[in-house]
């Protein structure tokens, strides 16, 4: 890996960063390439955050190098990334619009062209009527609104969304996810940090699981999928539930209400727990054969790196 | 154009439009006028009434001549300043006649009581017992009056006869003269005036400046903003923003009070100038070397604490650590304030020059010592200096404090662990 290479947007070697006794990231490398929808994903206190504001350098790591655009971190390359972090706040005796506007001009937007686009996103989001009202008259997912607008205001080619769903409501989730994707197609690289895996791996197109400051897998997220096969059965069904009980075939079993997944173990047969299903009079209303969920993956390999 | 500008400009606007910018501009004069108003027409002219006294004369030599001074004195409006009793019973038990004196005085039948000793003329001490404790003003006329019957007295007992008391023992009255760098200047107390009045102002403005910087920051904090303005601009040049555009407040704030102050003393000079000449006037001169100094020692002051202050509201996470952790800071300012009785007694001692040369006090202490008697240069020149440098090791640590600090969250840290953020890469 160079770190001179053109179409990476961030390319991370080495990366430590320690706070006192505790290590938050342990030589974690990373690239993502341009245009990419990256999703950083691990559990709580993984070293997510971290690694996010070392990428901004907010943080210095203590050691490993770093490159945004193929640059050190300067105030132009800062000024082509745009963040929402994961703890959200603006000023709340500020206008709305004059927080959009102080905002992107700390990002290199003239004022007037600022006040003009702020003024148009507020729109688009449907708070458009609040634009010369004080922050803290907003409810708080307008406020959420209004930051993330603060993210992308100034057109960044870096887009890093800390937990962007948090504590959104379905409906500005699904507006917020549709800009994203729109910005997406645009070209513009997006890294996405979650703990909630199920929810941005069906966005993502390359990923990073960290776990307690460290790697677990990196890459294309299709490529990671087909290397572990299609050994996951979803079955939604009608009927006593003991058709499943086959030690032999299924390794494990995740239950979503009336859907589960069954993982199979390696050089099962399906076909076997179909069968079963019919014998015992079960009705199957679903039987689909699919990739491991990223969950899934990511126990498989953090239990398979603690043994 | 430069990032930091839109931190000053956004520091300086959201203070300046508000009402509490206002309030304060307007309250903080009319607060002080309204203190020396009040002083002026209330406190001075407390006892307005005539004062009934009882004089008690163990030896019965002195009573008449205080009764004789006190009732010479006179009251603004004309009447009497004292009703004085003279009590003659002189064989009664002297610890009754205290306690009746005491129920009157208790009950307000009488002002006080005035009690002479047996054997005050060789030295022991009168005592005036009264309800009040305050009554300093009454207390220095009987005083007053005391002190002459007892000198009549004594001259008396050694063949002087005394006729007219008050032509003998008027006070000389000694005019202080002050030698300025022009000439010569009768002192009635402007000079400490104007060294008391500066080394407030300093103090005050340092002190509330400094507390609003450090509360801007922890604004900051608080509200989670930090994060994104720290994506977008260097921690310093935050930290420089931050401690400028409130420094724009400030002057403004002394521009509105400079120009006001400045009408106003037109005003009242051309007032005065149509009421004909008068040159008994309190006569305050305010030299603009002087002025001069303090803008200049309120600038380094104002940057050594402010940054202080700005590092103190980035390490913690609420007003209520702040509070704790700012003490230190605050009680460096607090102790300039009360060290400067020691230079206004004596401005040249060595204690007076060295303490004005610690940069923590020389904002407060040097500025006192140009105004009462001007050092020499190179002692102002060396203050400086050391102010200056100070202010930015003291800026530099307190930026690299201010960096760590800003993302920290969580329990208040000790100062131990400031100093160990120093050293973080």
């Amino acid at each position: 890996m160079s770190l001179e290479a053109s179409s990476d947007a961030v390319i991370a070697e080495g990366i430590s960063k320690r706070f006192d006794s505790v290590t938050a990231v342990s030589k974690l490398s990373l690239s993502i390439r341009q245009g990419a929808l990256f999703g950083l994903l691990g559990p709580n206190g993984a070293g997510k955050t971290t690694t996010l504001r070392i990428i901004m350098r907010v943080l210095v790591p203590d050691e490993g190098r770093l490159r945004v655009f193929g640059q050190h971190l300067t105030s132009s390359v800062q000024n082509m990334i745009g963040y929402l972090p994961e703890e959200r706040g603006l000023y709340p005796r500020m206008k709305v619009i004059d927080v959009l506007v102080f905002l992107a001009s700390l990002k290199g937007v003239p004022e007037f062209e600022a006040r003009r686009r702020g003024r148009s996103w507020l729109e688009r989001l449907e708070i458009g009527a609040w634009a010369e009202r004080k922050v803290i008259d907003l409810s708080k997912g307008m406020q959420q609104k209004v930051q993330f607008i603060a993210a992308v205001l100034h057109r960044p080619q870096l887009l890093i969304l800390d937990e962007p769903f948090a504590g959104l409501d379905p409906i500005n989730a699904a507006i917020i996810k549709d800009i994203m994707l729109e910005m997406h197609d645009q070209g513009t690289t997006i890294i996405l940090s979650s703990h909630r895996m199920e929810q941005v791996e069906m966005m993502c197109d390359s990923i990073c699981l960290i776990n307690a400051g460290q790697k677990v897998l990196d890459g294309e997220l299709q490529e990671i999928k087909r290397q572990y096969g299609k050994n996951t059965v979803r079955i939604e069904y009608c009927g006593d539930e003991n058709f499943l009980d086959q030690p032999a075939i299924i390794e494990r079993i995740n239950r979503h209400g009336a859907m589960v997944e069954a993982k199979l173990r390696a050089g099962a047969d399906p076909q076997e727990i179909l069968k079963t299903a019919v014998e015992r009079g079960v009705r199957i209303r679903r039987f689909e054969l699919v990739e491991p969920p990223l969950n899934d993956i990511f126990i498989e390999k953090v239990s398979e790196d603690h043994a | 154009m430069p990032k930091l500008w839109f931190v000053i400009k956004r520091e300086y606007l959201t203070r300046v439009l508000t009402k509490g910018f206002i309030i304060s501009t307007v309250a903080i004069p009319a607060f002080i006028i309204g203190i020396i108003v009040f002083q002026f027409f209330v406190a001075e002219k407390q006892p307005a009434h005539t004062q009934t006294i009882a004089i008690v004369d163990e030896a019965g030599q002195l009573g008449d001549l205080i009764e004789s001074l006190l009732t010479k004195q006179k009251l603004p409006d004309g009447k009497p300043a004292f009703a004085v009793v003279q009590i003659q019973e002189q064989p009664r038990d002297p610890q009754e006649l205290r306690a009746h004196l005491t129920t009157l005085t208790r009950t307000r039948r009488l002002s006080g009581y005035l009690w002479i000793p047996h054997d005050i003329l060789a030295g022991e001490r009168p005592q005036f017992v009264v309800r009040n404790p305050g009554a300093f003003m009454t207390l220095e006329t009987i005083n007053h009056a005391v002190t002459n019957a007892v000198i009549a007295r004594l001259l008396q007992s050694k063949g002087v006869s005394v006729q007219n008391l008050s032509t003998l023992l008027h006070t000389a009255d000694v005019r202080l003269i002050h030698l300025t760098p022009k000439g010569e200047s009768e002192e009635k107390g402007q000079i400490y005036a104007v060294a008391i009045g500066m080394a407030t102002i300093l103090y005050g403005s340092l002190l509330m400046y400094g507390i609003t910087t450090m509360r801007s920051v922890l604004e900051e904090k608080t509200t989670r903003i930090m994060e994104i303005l720290i994506s977008s601009i260097q921690p310093f040049e935050l930290l420089a923003g931050k401690i400028l555009g409130v420094a724009a407040v400030g002057l403004t704030q002394f521009l509105i009070w400079a120009v006001s102050a400045g009408l106003l003393a037109a005003y009242g000079l051309s007032m005065a100038r149509t009421m004909g000449p008068s040159d008994s006037g309190f006569n305050v001169h305010l030299p603009p070397v002087l002025l001069a100094f303090g803008v200049l020692y309120f600038i380094g002051g104002y940057f050594l604490f402010a940054s202080m202050y700005a590092a103190i509201g980035s390490a913690v996470s609420s007003e209520q650590d702040a509070q704790q952790l700012q003490m230190p800071v605050t009680l460096l300012l607090v102790a300039s304030f009360f060290l400067f009785s020691i230079v206004m007694s004596d401005p040249n001692s060595p204690v007076s020059i060295a303490l004005s040369m610690i940069p923590f006090f020389s904002p407060i202490l040097m500025v006192m010592r140009i105004a009462l008697q001007t050092p020499p240069l190179w002692q102002i020149a060396l203050s400086l200096v050391l102010l200056a440098l100070t202010t930015l090791g003291v800026t530099y640590a307190s930026a690299r404090i201010y960096r760590v600090g800003v993302l920290m969250y969580g329990k208040r840290p000790s100062f131990i662990e400031l100093f160990r953020w120093l050293r973080y890469s």
